[in-house]
């Protein structure tokens, strides 16, 4: 009965995962869609414990959940709430969304029926090792070059969102000694 | 079929197991966050020279109890604009997290949840996971200053994870694993990892009190501006929960993180003969570190939001940064030895003691060189 237990945790995440994502798609509010989304990358982070892969569970929901669903989040709610903008999300086109998604899936589909066991299976919470091995010294350049992406990328957020001239800020009270006076 | 423990079927046995797990950290946590509200109170109380709480029970030991009776039998009330869901989601989002950290704190040899490889990781992520609560909580009330204290919240503990992380890092650099129990099992003797890296200890300290809203880093409850932050408008026990339980439940991981990695966690005379007695010495610790968190909370001011901000992107990130570089780089220039790591980490602590108040009284004197002699004081603009 014990062997029961990882398929019927792997058919429970799987419809975790299919349900939430539905969900992000379907639902009539957009912080809706980004808690489902949250609880889709949970469930993600759930099968690769399945898999034994511990530490990519941990960095998943740390990423995903605690950074990326947060931002999402901020996005919401700086954005107007107005009940009928959302129209605007979801457009009724459906014949290109079906298309689109046969497109994508077809691919998936024929990896997943064709797809041999892996050649090397993990002992359960021993990835730690092999993972940072591989990140920090056989693929150390394509990481480095990402983070250099990433890099980039905030550098050009930040000059985008820049101000030229700062607004003349009062100065700061003598007896306020903690006061930021304006970037000089 | 494999007989489990007590001679237990093994599936009915997991299931049991994690029946009582779930009761006995409840249970930890619910006694815990009573005692340690009670124990925040009489401090304050002595310290701003006030009795305390006394009329309940011997001492007003009871009067947490009581308190908690009344929160559990209040009505449940909630405001007719809020956003039904998300607003009862809410707490139970902040809370879970908490109480799935419980699982791999080591407070004896004989009892550890789950030793698992990734502990200290897997503890980073149940902390990040509390910032969607609390953004979650602010954003459904329908209230604006639940909105900005959610908001603050976030950013704060988003800004503060940083400099929290890579102190980590930095420890972990020095001892070589994630596991709470090898963390604690490398640390036998008197000479513990504070002598070591102090300075990762003092920063994550000063990361840890913004992690859990504590003093001077409770912005997001900061009454005077805020009314009560997110929890603004909530009431009865999902503020009990909220606020109380996970308040204590975050302060008591926080403070066994400390105790683990840098006091030698349950290591302690007399351990080697009796492991249970492990329970003493980790718990004495933590409370120590407790203690040193309401000590705190009743003397520092508050910050405001904009110095908290700089001084964590501008003071701590910085400061951890080149932490951790000098200490890896001295790992790799010394593999054998810690006495270089050691020997770095106390001069670097020094100098940042040193240097914080000559940087303030640097920045004091700018400012009232550019105020001039006679200018008038210009009105605070509000931040």
């Amino acid at each position: 009965m014990l062997q029961l237990i990882e398929p019927f945790m792997f058919g429970l995440l799987t419809v975790s995962i299919l349900g939430a994502g539905l969900a992000v798609v379907l639902a009539p509010r957009i912080t809706t869609s980004a808690l489902a989304m949250a609880f889709a990358f949970l469930n993600v982070a759930g099968m690769f414990v399945l898999l034994g892969a511990e530490t990519v569970a941990a960095f998943q929901v740390l990423i995903y959940v605690g950074a990326i669903t947060v931002l999402i989040l901020y996005g919401v709610m700086f954005t107007p709430q107005q009940p009928r903008a959302y129209g605007l999300f979801f457009q009724g086109q459906t014949p290109w969304g079906a298309l689109l998604a046969a497109l994508v899936a077809l691919p998936v589909v024929i990896v997943a029926f064709t797809f041999v066991d892996a050649g090397v299976a993990l002992e359960p919470g021993n990835d730690l090792r092999p993972l940072g091995t591989s990140v920090f010294r056989d693929f150390a350049f394509p990481f480095e070059v990402a983070s250099l992406l990433l890099l980039a990328a905030m550098i050009g957020a930040i000059a985008l969102v820049r101000r030229e001239r700062e607004i003349e800020e009062p100065p700061g009270a003598p007896h306020d000694p903690q006061r930021r006076g304006p970037r000089r | 079929m494999v007989e489990g423990p007590f001679g237990i079927d093994p599936v009915l046995w997991a299931v049991l197991r994690l029946a009582i797990a779930i009761v006995l950290v409840i249970a930890l946590i619910m006694n815990g966050a009573l005692l340690l509200i009670y124990l925040e109170r009489k401090m304050q109380a002595v310290m701003q020279d006030r009795i305390g709480p006394y009329h309940v029970g011997p001492f007003g030991l009871l009067q947490t109890f009581a308190d908690a009776i009344k929160l559990i039998a209040k009505e449940d009330v909630r405001a007719s604009q809020t956003d039904a869901t998300f607003f009862i989601a809410a707490p139970a989002l902040v809370f879970s997290p908490m109480l799935a950290a419980f699982v791999v704190v080591p407070f004896a040899p004989p009892i550890v949840g789950a030793d698992l490889s990734i502990g200290l990781l897997y503890l980073t992520t149940l902390g990040a996971m509390g910032v969607l609560g609390i953004v979650i909580a602010g954003w459904a009330s329908n209230n604006k200053y639940a909105l900005m204290g959610g908001l603050r919240s976030a950013g704060q503990l988003i800004s503060y994870e940083i400099p929290q992380i890579l102190s980590l890092v930095t420890a972990v650099l020095v001892l070589g694993t994630l596991s709470m129990v090898e963390i604690t099992e490398l640390q036998p003797g008197p000479i513990t990892n504070i002598f070591v890296l102090p300075l990762a200890f003092v920063t994550f300290f000063m990361a840890a009190l913004a992690e859990t809203n504590r003093t001077p880093f409770d912005l997001p409850e900061a009454e005077s501006e805020l009314v009560a932050g997110y929890l603004t408008e909530y009431s009865g026990m999902r503020w009990g929960t909220m606020l109380a339980l996970t308040e204590y439940g975050n302060v008591t991981i926080v403070c066994a993180i400390m105790t683990t990695l840098w006091f030698g966690g349950w290591n302690g005379p007399g351990v080697e003969a009796f492991p249970i007695l492990g329970i003493l010495w980790f718990t004495l610790k933590t409370y120590a570190f407790i203690l040193v968190f309401m000590w705190i909370r009743a003397t520092l001011p508050r910050l405001r939001i904009d110095q908290l901000m700089s001084f964590c992107w501008k003071g701590l990130i910085p400061l951890t940064l080149l932490n951790l570089g000098v200490t890896a780089a001295l790992l790799l220039a010394f593999p054998d030895t810690l006495v270089p790591v050691a020997i770095a980490n106390w001069l670097l602590l020094g100098a940042f003691a040193l240097g914080l108040p000559a940087l303030q009284r640097r920045r004091l004197r700018r400012i009232r060189a550019r105020l001039g002699a006679g200018a008038m004081p210009a009105p605070r603009s509000a931040s």
